[in-house]
């Protein structure tokens, strides 16, 4: 064997023009997936961020709570015995918090947009307000200071609000201003109140176009509800990843416990009004639901980047193969008498079938591993770079300000291993004919 | 008498151009013995590279038995015809037909290395003997492009014979070599052949072989002219 390895890649390093044009193609082809799943990864972090900073935990205790069969609203009662369950059950807990969600209007003196309120307690939410950065003013204010001006700190005093740096450009309003929520109570009633902005964070994507932080306190207020409710409990694990099975662990606990649980829909909880209203049931249902559930409407995000980059490499990959097919073949048609002479000394068919393949899996290996360390520099170094993404739109779709590019070691092996298995799987028909060389003909081809 | 090694048993071998078909080899028959010094002589065309193909089993026959070591090529699977090869038939080339990515102490050792069995201090002894023996032993290190014709036929004959085969079957082995030095090759052969025992077959048309040959086959338009022992 080792004498094959090198034939081939001695074979390599003869050939070394076409060689190197070769691993140029099949390194720079590595390079853009590399740098495609570094964008897809970037892209699901920032997804995980923004949906468990803004709109869910890892896990989320929610419910409806119906005083007649037509009306429902999205919250839980008696809570504090329910987290306390939460507490109590919950495998590879880090912490628990609860949020008060509403929906309403926002009103400054210029303009107005709808936005969903999420009532925290700040004591509660150190996670959230580390996480929360904060923007210059000049971001989100004409002529306003290159600096970040106000703390998040202070959302325990009442009647105070984050905003998200798009929201206070929209409304025209800053760190200091007052604006109005104005909402609809679940009894049909007008509420309102006026909000102090405490801090404008910077945004984090689509999800934080339409988010709005105020205290808990503030929200049951305008909403007339008891202190015992809450929107949703939200469980943090110590592994994102074990949410699924913790959801379904969490669901048998209520049952058991004599909860009475929604039918499990992985949407989030605003897709559901509609389902909940039209059915014939009063009182207190829980709905469990999972990060991914809570935030299912944006992942045609990745979707589509998955999607982008499968068609952008196979297109690649085919154009790659048949280059590698031609080169193969050429070396097959050069070195058919070396075929010729080796079979004719007793070299069997399928050591020449694994000296071609050999080569093949050399270069392969060799052009995309060079390809994924070229592509892992580049990507660390455009996400250590903090390019500020220019257009709204894309800000948007990226769910990030800076362009966000993440390295893991699973996808750099994939781009590897998927590009030398195709370098080598092009080479398989041309090693094939070679190993099928009848050696009589292979020599009195050149002689 | 010595044991056979060859043996041809009126054989022919047809080929097929286009519609036509060419009769190569026509009913030929002889035997092969150990420690012979044979040369298979005729013109271009007569069948040389034909019969040369059939008894170094690249090549089946048409019709007839040809055997090697007692085995009927035709009976035997690729793999085994290939073992057969590797085991009992040492190749020398017109071409000299070295690996050109090798070194001469490369070329020389992969018919070892595909035969197995050899510990990698054996292989270098043995390819170490045979390069001194013919004369290399300075030139180990190099690659082919780097030799002289005369030098690269004597790297093809120490691969030849590195495995130690029965038969050595050498192709024009002096075609692509000046006078001096093709002189030079049927020396190192004969020698060979007188102090090893190797049997060696030639295909070839040029005299100073056939001159030295024990034993002449004269071959014309695929058939036996003449068999003839040479007294020297």
């Amino acid at each position: 064997m080792w004498m094959l390895l090198s034939i081939a890649f001695r074979n390599l390093v003869q050939a070394r023009r076409r060689t190197g044009l070769l691993s140029l193609a099949i390194g720079l082809v590595t390079l853009l997936l590399v740098m495609l799943l570094a964008l897809t990864d970037g892209i699901n972090d920032n997804l995980i961020r923004s949906a468990t900073v803004v709109s869910a935990g890892h896990v989320n205790v929610a419910g409806f709570y119906k005083a007649t069969t037509t009306e429902g609203a999205p919250i839980v009662t008696n809570y504090a015995e329910i987290r306390k369950i939460v507490e109590e059950n919950t495998p590879g807990l880090d912490f628990v918090t609860d949020r008060a969600r509403g929906w309403s209007k926002l009103v400054s003196e210029t303009a107005s947009v709808q936005a969903a309120l999420s009532g925290i307690d700040a004591t509660q939410e150190t996670r959230l307000l580390r996480e929360l950065r904060l923007a210059k003013e000049s971001d989100y204010k004409e002529g306003g200071r290159d600096e970040v001006i106000g703390d998040v700190n202070r959302i325990s005093e009442p009647e105070t609000a984050i905003l998200f740096a798009a929201q206070a450009e929209r409304l025209g309003i800053g760190v200091g201003d007052k604006f109005t929520v104005r909402t609809e109570t679940s009894s049909g009633r007008t509420s309102t109140v006026d909000l102090t902005v405490i801090a404008v964070a910077q945004d984090l994507g689509m999800l934080s176009s339409w988010s709005i932080f105020v205290p808990k306190e503030t929200l049951l207020a305008l909403y007339q509800l008891d202190s015992d409710t809450t929107g949703a409990i939200w469980v943090y694990l110590k592994d994102i990843d074990e949410a699924p099975a913790v959801m379904n662990h969490l669901r048998e606990v209520f049952v058991q416990k004599g909860y009475t649980l929604m039918e499990y829909q992985p949407q989030p909880f605003f897709f559901k009004f509609e389902v909940v209203t039209g059915e014939d049931w009063v009182g207190q249902k829980l709905d469990l639901t999972t990060w991914k559930d809570e935030v299912s409407f944006l992942t045609w995000v990745l979707t589509a980047f998955n999607f982008l980059t499968v068609m952008l490499v196979s297109i690649l990959v085919v154009i790659i193969a048949i280059g590698i097919m031609n080169v193969m073949w050429a070396s097959v048609r050069e070195r058919t008498r070396e075929i010729g002479t080796m079979r004719a000394i007793g070299m069997t068919r399928s050591r020449v079938l694994v000296m071609f393949m050999l080569e093949a899996l050399m270069l392969g290996f060799f052009a995309s591993s060079a390809g994924a360390a070229l592509g892992a520099g580049v990507a660390l170094a455009v996400d250590a770079a903090n390019f500020v993404i220019p257009y709204s739109a894309v800000r948007a779709i990226l769910l990030a300000e800076t362009l966000n590019l993440v390295i893991h070691p699973e996808p750099l092996l994939f781009s590897v291993g998927l590009l030398t298995t195709f370098t080598a799987g092009s080479a398989l028909w041309p090693a094939i004919h070679a190993a099928l060389l009848r050696p009589v003909a292979a020599i009195s081809t050149t002689e | 008498m010595t044991t056979p090694i060859i043996s041809l048993e009126n054989v022919t071998k047809n080929y097929a151009l286009g519609s036509t078909v060419v009769t190569a080899v026509s009913g030929v028959s002889f035997v092969i013995r150990e420690g012979e010094f044979t040369a298979i002589a005729g013109p271009s065309g007569s069948g040389k590279t034909a019969l040369r193909n059939l008894i170094g089993c690249i090549d089946t026959a048409s019709e007839g038995v040809v055997s090697v070591r007692g085995h009927n090529t035709a009976a035997l699977s690729d793999r085994r015809l290939t073992r057969l090869r590797l085991d009992t038939i040492g190749f020398i080339f017109q071409n000299f037909n070295l690996i050109n990515v090798l070194t001469v102490v490369q070329n020389v050792e992969f018919p070892l290395l595909l035969a197995g069995g050899l510990s990698s201090s054996e292989r270098q002894e043995r390819v170490n003997t045979l390069l001194a023996k013919v004369g290399l032993a300075q030139f180990a290190k190099h690659r082919p492009n780097e030799l002289s014709g005369g030098q690269r036929q004597r790297v093809a004959i120490a691969r030849a014979l590195v495995t130690r085969p029965k038969l050595v079957l050498a192709d024009e082995p002096t075609a692509n070599l000046d006078s001096a030095t093709g002189t030079q090759i049927i020396d190192l052969m004969h020698e060979l052949n007188r102090n090893e025992k190797t049997t060696f077959l030639f295909s070839t048309h040029d005299h100073r072989i056939m001159d030295r040959a024990e034993r002449l086959i004269q071959v014309a338009d695929g058939r036996i002219a003449s068999d003839e022992q040479v007294q020297r």
